[in-house]
């Protein structure tokens, strides 16, 4: 019944040449074929050639490999595979952000993306990773992977993982410490002396969370006070229109640029909403596997080999080179197949833009470019006739 | 290093020379009237780890005495091996540790360097440690230490003086752990030190009994099912999710124990880490943290996956809390 989908995917595997990942032979490689349900696991290869063997007689629907390598990558238990060390990978979805539920497909997309330039810029600037040891790739479905293979990850534990998780999604971030009490002046009463304390916020170039958290305050300041609709951003965080429209008042010139000196004295409420917009804003929304677990934390997860397709969409797991992240259309750029019609049945409607061309179909008999058939057939929204 | 400096950190290389260099064996150590001080002190520090959690700071009033102190710590270290208990092994390790903790911050950074150096925490000149080293040693169990708090840029963690210091106790503490675990004490150390010996054998023995009566196998045949699984996972050092540990201690204290009984079951576990757990421990039961967190119920139980579907038997099925499911049993057997 997957005919179509499999024949297509074999003609790509037949030309194409996929990414090997390094340590190649101590991976464990998974697959899932057509019509298989289950996962077939701990496969490994001792030749690049026996790999693509297998992609291209036996076609899977979803290529995997591990983060971790083994000495005994195709043992059935991992006592017996003896965990050597593992990639540190990120998985971002749109699944897991805020009202995905009612983005299209394509703004899900440029959602995550926003994630994906948020989580480079703490791997790079905070933690010191360089392109050579990172790697970019669209994962085909509905987001981006990042892997880090410097070698100081590799043997990180999993408790050490969650610690960079953590930094990285903002959880547990001490926010009682992040506005300091600060002694700046000493007044004289009498014979009685007394501090004047002023509650201060990080300055914009501190390491860490305390510099990103003071620079995004500054920027949502300034966001608030310049838009026309400040108040209404305001109202977006919970805040009563009275209150917003005080705020916005109380932000002078003098004010600001105050705010800016690391100077926060506004009331309670107001840091509070300035903190926690902030935070939410310098946080990254990564997935999360089992409660509580997230994959990255995970020493030994599968992940996408690069170059292999993805079997509910045709799209190539792709990977990106971080200075071209901003051009990186999906849609064009992990497109693998041709422009030769297709005839399919589409089920309901739909829209999309696909290298470059705009689609809006109806429901019912229609002739599509194999690209787009293939992607309606894996998203099962169409057959072939 | 002169030989005051290693009476005072006697886990070190250098103070390790000095016993060397002295070339005493272990029977003279043991018997010879010279070294009647080096075991008082030796057994001196294993009370006070005991009673007090740290190591005194003893005062060395000449080199005698220093080395004296000096000798003091192998001979500790003899005495905690060879009672075999556990919980003792990791009660002392901490107590070494956090006196040589306190006795670091009293030191400039050029020493506190060297001595992270000697434990693999390889700090820059201006106090920078990279990221890796950082979570292997930093106790980011507790809040104020998760690297999440901590000023990072292009791998780098400017720390303070204390907080090296304190990464140096906290990689001590498990070095001065595992080297117990793996120590073949002369067996005519308990003869030596007989009565103490025995008097402190008595004591591990008597609080494992009273944990026994306590929440002795009756009252753990009458946890359910998922809290069993749990607390046998916790037992054996299986590494147990956040929420499978906030489910077990907040039942356990729920169910009656304080923190020192629940203490003493982690201290089963192979990894048992004293100080973290205490931290979790009163966190959770709302010492440290003010709120006292509320035991999960079977659904959030099962959202979490903690649930031995498998296992679950007909009180299971009439209660919607774990508690519910043990003070129903409690009256059960009434
Ligand atoms: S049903 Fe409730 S009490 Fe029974 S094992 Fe599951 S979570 Fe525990």
């Amino acid at each position: 019944m997957n005919d179509f989908l499999r024949k297509a995917f074999q003609s790509y595997y037949l030309e194409s040449r996929i990414c090997f990942p390094e340590r190649f032979s101590r991976r464990e490689f998974a697959f899932i074929f057509w019509g298989g349900k289950q996962m077939v696991r701990h496969v490994s290869f001792k030749r690049r050639d026996e790999l693509l063997a297998v992609l291209r007689r036996r076609v899977p629907m979803h290529a995997y490999y591990s983060s971790a390598y083994y000495e005994k990558p195709d043992a059935p238990t991992m006592m017996e595979k003896k965990w050597m060390g593992a990639d540190l990978i990120f998985d971002l979805d749109a699944d897991h952000l805020p009202g995905a539920e009612k983005m299209s497909y394509e703004e899900m997309l440029f959602e995550v993306k926003k994630e994906l330039q948020k989580l480079l810029s703490f791997l790079m600037d905070d933690f010191g990773f360089e392109e050579k040891n990172m790697g970019v790739y669209f994962s085909g479905g509905r987001g981006y992977h990042c892997h880090v293979r410097h070698k100081e990850v590799l043997h990180l534990g999993s408790q050490e993982r969650r610690e960079i998780v953590d930094y990285i999604t903002g959880r547990g971030l001490d926010a009682k410490d992040i506005f300091r009490e600060r002694v700046v002046e000493t007044k004289r009463y009498g014979e009685r002396l007394v501090p004047v304390k002023r509650l201060e916020m990080p300055q914009p170039d501190e390491p860490g969370w305390r510099g990103r958290i003071s620079r995004a305050i500054i920027e949502t300041v300034r966001e608030v006070k310049e838009s026309s609709n400040g108040i209404e951003k305001l109202m977006s965080y919970g805040i009563s229109r009275n209150r917003a429209e005080k705020i916005i008042e109380g932000l002078s010139e003098e004010r600001m640029k105050r705010i800016e000196e690391g100077m926060l004295d506004q009331s309670p409420e107001i840091r509070r909403f300035f903190l926690k917009s902030a935070v939410d804003e310098v946080a990254v929304s990564l997935s999360t596997g089992k409660p509580d677990e997230p994959v990255t934390a995970d020493v030994k997860r599968l992940i996408r080999l690069p170059g292999s397709l993805h079997g509910k969409t045709g799209l190539r797991v792709q990977e990106v080179k971080i200075d071209e992240i901003n051009e990186f259309d999906p849609l064009e750029h992990a497109v693998v197949f041709g422009e030769d019609a297709v005839k399919i049945n589409l089920t309901k409607p739909f829209k999309i833009k696909m290298k470059g061309e705009s689609f809006n179909l109806d429901p019912g008999e229609v002739e599509v470019p194999e690209y787009l058939a293939v992607f309606l057939v894996g998203r099962k929204i169409a057959e072939v006739k | 290093m002169n030989i005051y400096i290693a009476a005072k950190y006697p886990f070190l290389r250098d103070a390790k020379e000095f016993v060397r260099r002295e070339g005493v064996s272990t029977e003279e150590i043991l018997h010879d009237p010279l070294y009647q001080r080096a075991r008082d002190m030796g057994m001196q520090r294993v009370n006070d780890a005991i009673e007090r959690g740290i190591v005194g700071n003893y005062v060395t009033a000449d080199e005698t005495d220093a080395l004296m102190t000096i000798f003091s710590y192998p001979v500790a270290r003899m005495i905690v091996a060879s009672i075999g208990s556990d919980f003792l092994r990791g009660r002392y390790a901490l107590a070494e540790a956090k006196r040589a903790y306190s006795s670091l911050t009293g030191e400039d950074d050029e020493f506190v360097l060297g001595v992270a150096k000697e434990f693999g925490i390889n700090a820059t000149d201006g106090l920078k440690i990279y990221f890796t080293d950082y979570l292997k040693n930093a106790p980011t169990w507790s809040d104020k230490w998760k690297l999440v708090n901590m000023p990072l840029k292009g791998g780098w963690i400017g720390l303070k003086k204390v907080e090296l210091a304190r990464l140096v106790q906290e990689s001590l503490r498990e070095k001065i752990y595992n080297e117990l675990i793996d120590l073949r004490p002369p067996p005519n150390i308990k003869k030596v030190f007989a009565e103490d010996v025995n008097r402190i054998k008595n004591m591990m023995q008597r609080k494992e009994m009273e944990r026994k009566v306590e929440i002795g196998k009756a009252s753990i045949s009458k946890f359910p099912p998922c809290m069993r699984q749990l607390l046998a996972a916790a037992q054996s050092g299986v590494n147990i999710p956040h929420v499978g540990r906030f489910a077990l201690v907040s039942f356990l204290h729920s169910a009656g124990m304080d923190t020192e009984e629940i203490l003493r079951l982690f201290s089963k576990s192979p990894d048992y880490n004293e100080e973290r757990s205490r931290y979790q421990i009163e966190h959770i039961t709302g010492k440290i943290s003010g709120t006292e967190y509320k035991a999960p119920g079977c659904s959030s139980i099962k959202t979490w996956g903690l649930c031995p579907v498998e296992k679950m038997d007909d009180i299971c099925r009439k209660v919607s809390h774990p508690l519910t499911y043990y003070r129903y049993k409690w009256r059960g057997k009434k």
